[in-house]
């Protein structure tokens, strides 16, 4: 294969890996706290949101890169899946909000930033004394909207370079399943990076990690990047065209 | 009520003691190294022995059984620790490690045989090894003041065990549902169906996944004991060894799939009992049923 | 009339899509899972001994997605071997069947938790109550059932689209066991993320004054009263299935019907697969749709905030 493919493959593959690093680092992540009302953000893991909401990207996209019977266009699939990761954390957080006020009777408010950035609504004196926050306020839901975003483009950029047949041409289960590792990889190492829970750009963890966590984003792509592009050099993996 | 009064609780945890020891699995001598370079070696072995599709499936079984105890065991290593955001997650870094590991190490051993004949089904180690610097490279990474800081020892070494076992048991487990790792295999539709082996690789993904992280996640706690572990890690090899042997009987018959799924099928009756009674012994107490302790009944 | 039986198809999928996710989030609540579950592990360290099912199989989203990619590999290999002979009407033998074969492999696992963890409890003197333990599988595997067998059902929708509805090209090209995978990754992220609040924020600490955030010095000090006697983990699931269960249930259902209704869509406007057929306006419409629906989710999350903040009002007590 061309030498100048190869480097755009990379070059995807890296940036697909720090972007679904820096889509970590956006979401709102409470963990098992945010179950309990405790910290502000979503009652999950960063890895298992940010992989859900990609997958559902990746679904999608999968959807319109068949669209095209041959050479997808890059841009529209990844932000096809992007939009698709982005509905699922709206609808998610939204619906979180909804049993935060009805069912458990409390103020969607954020534990880290005494006024919203946003809105400029004051926060400090809803909040329950000794929690750390708790719903999903909304400077947390609009930061929860660009990560998905972030997120399910990277992942979906990453399968969509290794599912075209101009690019890497590799069937399409093992590009899904591909993508999937390198950006679980990605997402595990970027929630190593902010230990468990943030509220999004406005909390001051974010711009403490960022760089921290782009930069393994990086070397971690990097890696895993140089691995499939050796892969796909030896040509052995290129779909047969028409089977499964 | 009258469910455990204080005398009955130290009869009860006499008599337990004797039991305790029965059932205690030793895995003395296979400690935390011995079981790694054993695991290693044994399914390095297999996993190059495994491009020959006339080796019978169920030697794949175990030596993808043996992969997953040993990551299982790394995921102990690590996870005990603390690390932030539970258990799995080191778990399933291993398998997304693993797949693009297992994946370059099949088309290198491929392409190398297509060119200098059988000495290169070795290639196969070349994803385990590429794996293993990655692994080792992202437990830098994490342990290292300078970026993320987790401060975990041996991290470095857990990580690089658990993409080298995790690259391993994807491997085998591949060449146990396509016959063998060899390119053509995998990318070519199963005999008789318009299905390729690639198609299942999501199962393969969660499957050696689980392996890896569940045992420890399920164990967890204060008391818990690295032998009632690693039990559970290889019932849980017996499980995927079932649900494997179906597929290869789909996919390469009955002469393969069969003697899978019956050595799945005796693993895990026997290592199921071996846990349950480990638990069953080593807990504070079994009651049959009764009200909690703090209300005085 | 081919695009409405698509639509048709779409609203099939998102029914099940709704009640996979509920039972998925009550199935949680059944053996205590996922975030909650912290509470129920600590309990016994703070002294609180207690009859909660303690599952921790690992998260949600990837117990879920084991038990429906089990299911869908199982469902895949007997509509391979029946579909020849049998032509569609084999999934309706292959999806129970695959289904069934995913939760019990879900109750094995499930089983294995409760004794290994309490076991490790011992010296703060927590057993393993045996009732406790045999009474909760069977619930587990019949809410897992209910779960994985919608799921594997929208795969097969999914993956069999082009034939179900004629419209060519509407079929998703992944396979069974991986589009099991991704709905299964999905169906348990987003039955952690919601419905686990029901549960953790308000059953687990019903004792609690209502109506804040459960603070600090409370964690592991659970509710374990039931109506009468000692709650167990199945008492969860009557409470949770009034609100949790059903909200959870809604979130991935909507989730599934703009995801795949603005894809729709997009292929109607790009010229649904006939000569006019556009990939570009295909795209970039349901790319737009997606937008606008994502705008008016903001909005309604605003209004929803401000709303409580003012009904709400300031936090008053101590």
């Amino acid at each position: 294969m061309e030498p100048i493919i190869l480097a755009i493959i990379l070059v995807c593959i890296i940036i697909g890996g720090m972007l679904g690093s820096l889509g970590v680092h956006l979401l709102p992540v409470g963990g098992a706290p945010a179950a309990m009302a405790t910290a502000t953000g979503i009652a999950t893991g960063c890895v298992m949101l940010m992989t859900g909401s990609a997958v559902t990207g990746l679904f999608t996209a999968s959807t319109v890169a068949a669209f095209w019977e041959s050479n997808p266009s890059v841009l529209l699939v990844s932000l096809s899946g992007g939009v698709g990761a982005m509905l699922m954390m709206g609808f998610t957080m939204l619906i979180a909000n909804l049993i935060y006020i009805f069912g458990a009777g409390v103020v969607p408010v954020s534990g880290r930033a005494a006024v919203d950035p946003i809105t400029k609504e004051s926060q400090t004196e809803y909040k329950t004394p000794r929690t750390d926050g708790h719903g999903v306020p909304n400077v947390c839901f609009y930061s929860g909207m660009i990560g998905g975003l972030a997120g399910g483009f990277g992942g979906a950029l990453i399968y969509v370079v290794l599912e075209s047949d101009v690019y890497a041409n590799f069937p399409v289960a093992i590009a899904a399943v591909v993508a999937l590792g390198i950006f679980i990889a990605n997402a595990i190492m970027a929630a190593y990076n902010i230990g468990g829970t943030i509220e999004g750009f406005h909390d001051p963890k974010f711009k403490e990690r960022i760089v921290t966590g782009l930069t393994c984003a990086f070397v971690i792509s990097l890696m895993c990047g140089i691995i499939v592009v050796i892969a796909i050099e030896t040509g052995v993996l290129e779909a047969v065209g028409g089977v499964l | 009520m009258t469910v455990t009064p204080a005398v009955e609780e130290e009869e009860k945890k006499e008599e337990e003691e004797k039991p305790k020891e029965k059932f205690e699995f030793s895995f003395d001598y296979f400690n935390e190294s011995r079981l790694g370079l054993f695991a290693l070696i044994v399914g390095a072995i297999i996993a190059v022995a495994s491009f020959f599709p006339p080796l019978p499936a169920f030697v794949k079984g175990i030596g993808a059984m043996l992969v997953i105890v040993w990551g299982a065991d790394s995921v102990r290593k690590t996870a005990r620790y603390g690390l932030g955001t539970g258990v799995p997650s080191i778990g399933v870094l291993a398998v997304g490690f693993g797949l693009a590991g297992a994946i370059t190490g099949m088309a290198i051993g491929s392409e190398i045989y297509h060119y200098f004949g059988i000495i290169g089904i070795l290639g196969i180690l070349a994803g385990v090894a590429f794996m293993a610097v990655v692994g080792y490279v992202s437990g830098v990474l994490a342990n290292n003041e300078k970026f993320i800081g987790m401060k975990i020892p041996g991290l470095e070494r857990g990580m690089a065990e658990l993409a080298m076992a995790g690259t391993l048991a994807i491997t085998l487990e591949s060449s146990i549902v396509a016959g063998t790792w060899y390119s053509a295999a995998i990318m070519s539709p199963i005999k008789g169906y318009d299905v390729t082996p690639a198609a299942f690789f999501a199962v393969i993904f969660i499957l050696s996944g689980f392996g890896m992280l569940q045992p420890y996640n399920s164990c967890l706690g204060a008391d818990e004991r690295r032998g009632r572990t690693l039990l559970m890690a290889i019932e849980i090899g017996g499980i995927n060894c079932i649900i494997l042997g179906a597929v290869a009987t789909m996919s390469l018959g009955a002469v393969q799939g069969v003697p899978l799924i019956v050595l799945g099928a005796i693993v895990w009756v026997v290592y199921y009992r071996a846990y349950m009674k480990a638990c069953m012994a080593e807990a504070y107490g079994t009651p049959g049923t009764g009200l909690i302790k703090t209300l005085g009944g | 009339m081919p695009v409405i039986s698509l639509f048709a198809w779409l609203l099939v999928i998102v029914f099940l899509a709704f009640i996979a996710c509920m039972f998925e989030d009550l199935e949680s609540d059944v053996g205590s899972q996922s975030n909650p579950n912290s509470q129920v592990q600590l309990a016994p360290e703070m002294g609180y001994i207690h009859r909660y099912y303690n599952k921790a199989i690992s998260g949600e989203g990837l117990s879920y997605a084991l038990a429906c990619t089990i299911a869908g590999t199982i469902a895949l290999l007997l509509l391979l071997k029946f579909e020849p002979t049998y032509g569609p009407r084999a999934a309706i033998l292959a999806i129970p069947v695959g289904a069934a074969v995913g939760s019990i492999s879900h109750m094995i696992r499930a089983s294995v938790c409760y004794p290994g963890r309490e076991s490790a409890h011992k010296r703060f003197e927590q057993p393993i109550y045996l009732d406790v333990f045999y009474g909760h599988l069977v619930p587990i595997a019949t809410h897992n059932f209910i779960a994985v067998i919608c799921i594997t059902g929208i795969a097969y929708i999914q993956s069999n689209l082009t034939v179900l509805s004629g419209v060519s090209g509407a079929s998703n090209p992944f396979p069974l066991p991986l589009l099991c995978l991704i709905w299964g990754i999905t169906v348990g992220a987003i039955g952690s993320s919601t419905g686990d609040i029901h549960y953790g924020t308000e059953r687990e600490f019903q004792d609690r004054p209502f109506g804040e955030g459960r603070r600090v010095v409370y964690h592991g000090q659970i509710c374990r009263y039931g109506d009468c006697g000692i709650r167990t983990s199945k008492d969860i699931v009557a409470f949770c299935a009034k609100y949790g269960g059903p909200a959870t249930g809604l979130t991935f259902g909507l989730i599934v019907l703009f995801e795949n209704w603005r894809t729709v869509i997009g292929m109607m406007l790009g010229g649904l697969a006939g000569a006019a057929w556009n990939p570009g306006i295909a795209a970039v419409s349901g790319i737009g749709l997606g937008i606008a629906v994502a705008i008016v989710l903001i909005v309604l999350n605003t209004w929803l905030v401000r709303w409580a903040r003012k009904k709400f009002g300031p936090f008053v007590g101590e």
